[in-house]
């Protein structure tokens, strides 16, 4: 869902919405595709600012509207007009911040409140930073909740398009569809240890073969 | 964006002690806000409430701690309006409301924001505050 002032398009187009704790790295993740950037557009009676972020698929075009706060998050929960009409959303925690990781059952659960039955995908950003204080294996919240799960480093770009394309696929109910072009991104600012990453890459998959720990990070209502 | 102006005032004709307490209350409220919000807890007594976007927390010590504890470092707020009024049914008090912009680090944008104030004499001939409403403007 486009603002009021910004520019429709005739692709499939759809509102995703972005939470998480401030902090997390939602608009500088937002910031890294450089079309959306400059077509992004800031309402502030209702406090969002709204990036429109083009793929282009073997079907054809998608654009994702995505919703990003102006930090309204660090006061406390959203609005439920920052949600509504929401069609697809990123959940996003920090991995070098345990209690980031702590809140992802509240947001989800605001999220869910609101829009039900929407495809979701939770991102741990900042995997590029040494001293991780969530590790790959203890992510278990989107296995309870089935969520996708992708680790994610928005400062270099690492798995920038994953989410978009899980998502694409759900809303195309196309599970091979595909980008077909590199979107334009800003340069990397930091660079990964790619050998380190394959490490939590392998440590994911083989935790996710494992039966689920008991409610270590259940909501707490 | 806005909120860069002069603040305005309307105390609605209550005189301008009233005025004079909301205007110097306001001003040393957000600049502690701004500087140190730990020290902020000093103005609120036992009885204290405060309901901030929605969550009420009670007491001093209570409301020290939720202000100290919101998780951004530094904010700036500039004040648009505070407009006051005597509260006569409970004898030298005072309702502040103010509108303004926070501009916090890190963001690209303002926010804005309304907050509530009962003030209300306490034993040492100044005030404490009774009651602290806090709203974000969006949505």
């Amino acid at each position: 869902m486009a603002l009021p002032n910004q520019g429709t398009v005739d692709y499939p187009s759809f509102k995703l919405v972005i939470v998480g704790d401030g902090g997390t790295g939602k608009t500088t993740f937002v910031k890294r595709h450089l079309t959306g950037e400059f077509e992004k557009k800031y309402e502030p009676t209702i406090g969002v600012e709204v990036h429109p972020l083009d793929f282009t698929t073997n079907c054809g075009k998608i654009r994702f509207y995505c919703w990003d706060t102006a930090g309204q998050e660090k006061f406390g929960g959203l609005r439920d007009g920052y949600y509504i009409h929401g069609q697809c959303a990123i959940i996003m925690f920090d991995v070098t911040s345990r209690l980031t990781y702590k809140n992802v059952p509240t947001w989800h659960r605001d999220l869910c409140r609101v829009c039900e039955n929407i495809p979701i995908v939770l991102c741990g950003n900042k995997v590029d930073v040494k001293n991780r204080q969530v590790k790959a294996k203890q992510v278990t919240f989107h296995r309870k909740k089935n969520l996708q799960y992708y680790e994610i480093s928005a400062k270099s770009n690492y798995n920038f398009e994953k989410p978009f394309l899980y998502l694409a696929r759900k809303l195309a109910g196309d599970p091979n569809l595909h980008f077909v072009e590199a979107v334009a991104l800003k340069p990397p600012e930091v660079t990964i240890d790619m050998a380190m990453q394959q490490q939590h890459e392998a440590e994911l998959a083989a935790a996710a073969a494992q039966p689920l720990p008991d409610d270590d990070d259940d909501l707490i209502e | 964006m806005d909120g860069q102006g002069q603040p305005g005032s309307g105390s609605g004709g209550a005189g301008s002690d009233c005025d004079a307490v909301a205007r110097a209350f306001v001003e040393y409220y957000y600049n502690t806000f701004d500087a140190n919000r730990g020290a902020l807890a000093a103005l609120y007594g036992h009885t204290s409430m405060l309901s901030f976007e929605g969550h009420a927390v009670g007491g001093a010590e209570e409301i020290g701690r939720k202000l100290a504890q919101l998780p951004f470092d530094q904010g700036r707020h500039s004040i648009c309006t505070v407009d006051c009024q005597p509260s006569p049914s409970l004898p030298g008090s005072i309702l502040v409301f103010v509108s303004g912009n926070l501009q916090l680090a890190g963001e690209e944008h303002q926010l804005r924001f309304s907050q509530m104030f009962q003030l209300v004499p306490n034993e040492q001939g100044s005030f404490f505050v009774q009651n602290d409403i806090f709203r974000l403007n969006y949505g």
